[in-house]
């Protein structure tokens, strides 16, 4: 199966996808979950502590949202992946293998700059 | 048992740098080089070997550091804000990004090193490998930059 073009295909739109899916989750906050590691929480969607009580409750119960952005984008990249995957290999062909690698360092680009606020408190 | 989890993290992150630094060195290296220089002998080792092997450690390094990080987040991260650490906490930011983008990377990256497209280039093997190794190399650096500030075991 893991030497059929469809894998090959399945392989690059995947990588591809997710990384353009992490940063949309990453700028728009859309994790599939979120984790409270101090009580062992999980809970569905994206969920701040202003939410719930006060912003201090961010000290006392840290949300952490990496895990679910990152199943978010996975979500997103399997489905894109799988349909490309069933794509005729006449449309996929057009497609250039260099995409593979050009869209995650654009993606990483653009984490970069949803990180700068870090650098400027 | 968490201090024991991060330091089989940082011992599984060593193997991969020197497997992924091996692999990417050997990809870069001139096709012309002397066979007893550096390159050369760099070179003569079967790069595409190292493909499964830089797969799993990857996967295996991404799942410890995803454990120990649920301990960073609660032990290690409130300090660092207190202390004023932002860039430092900007730049592991970046590390968990990449370690993401670079986990949904292996896939395309196993097949340009296992099935080669007979009408590909190998400028996609080259820089998907290379994207990797900037990865993980950024990686292993911030990660043992916040440990140097704020290791576990305070």
């Amino acid at each position: 199966m893991t030497s059929s073009p469809r894998f090959r295909t399945f392989a690059f739109a995947c990588g591809s996808a997710f990384a353009i899916f992490y940063v949309v989750a990453l700028k728009f906050d859309l994790a599939l979950f979120t984790v409270y590691p101090s009580f062992g929480v999980v809970l569905l969607g994206t969920h701040h502590s202003r939410d719930v009580v006060a912003p201090s409750l961010g000290f006392l119960a840290p949300a952490m949202y990496w895990y679910g952005w990152t199943a978010t984008a996975a979500l997103g990249a399997l489905l894109f992946g799988l349909i490309a995957a069933l794509l005729p290999e006449r449309w996929t062909r057009k497609f250039s293998p260099g995409l593979g690698w050009m869209i995650p360092v654009a993606a990483m680009m653009g984490c970069v700059y949803l990180t700068l606020p870090w650098f400027r408190l | 048992m968490v201090t024991a989890l991060l330091i089989v993290h940082g011992l599984v992150a060593i193997a991969l740098l020197g497997a992924i630094s091996h692999q990417t060195l050997a990809t870069w290296a001139p096709a012309h080089a002397r066979p007893r220089s550096f390159f050369g002998r760099l070179r003569t080792v079967r790069s595409a070997s190292f493909a499964n092997t830089i797969v799993i450690l990857y996967a295996v390094s991404t799942l410890l550091g995803g454990i120990v990080y649920l301990r960073f987040r609660v032990d290690i991260r409130p300090g660092l804000e207190r202390a004023g650490h932002w860039p430092a906490l900007g730049l592991f930011d970046l590390k968990e990004h990449f370690i993401s983008i670079g986990l949904a990377l292996l896939p395309a990256y196993w097949v340009s090193w296992r099935q080669p497209h007979a009408d590909e280039t190998s400028r996609t093997r080259v820089a998907v490998t290379s994207v990797l190794a900037f990865i993980v190399w950024w990686s292993f650096v911030i990660g043992h930059v916040m440990n140097n500030i704020m290791g576990f075991g305070r």
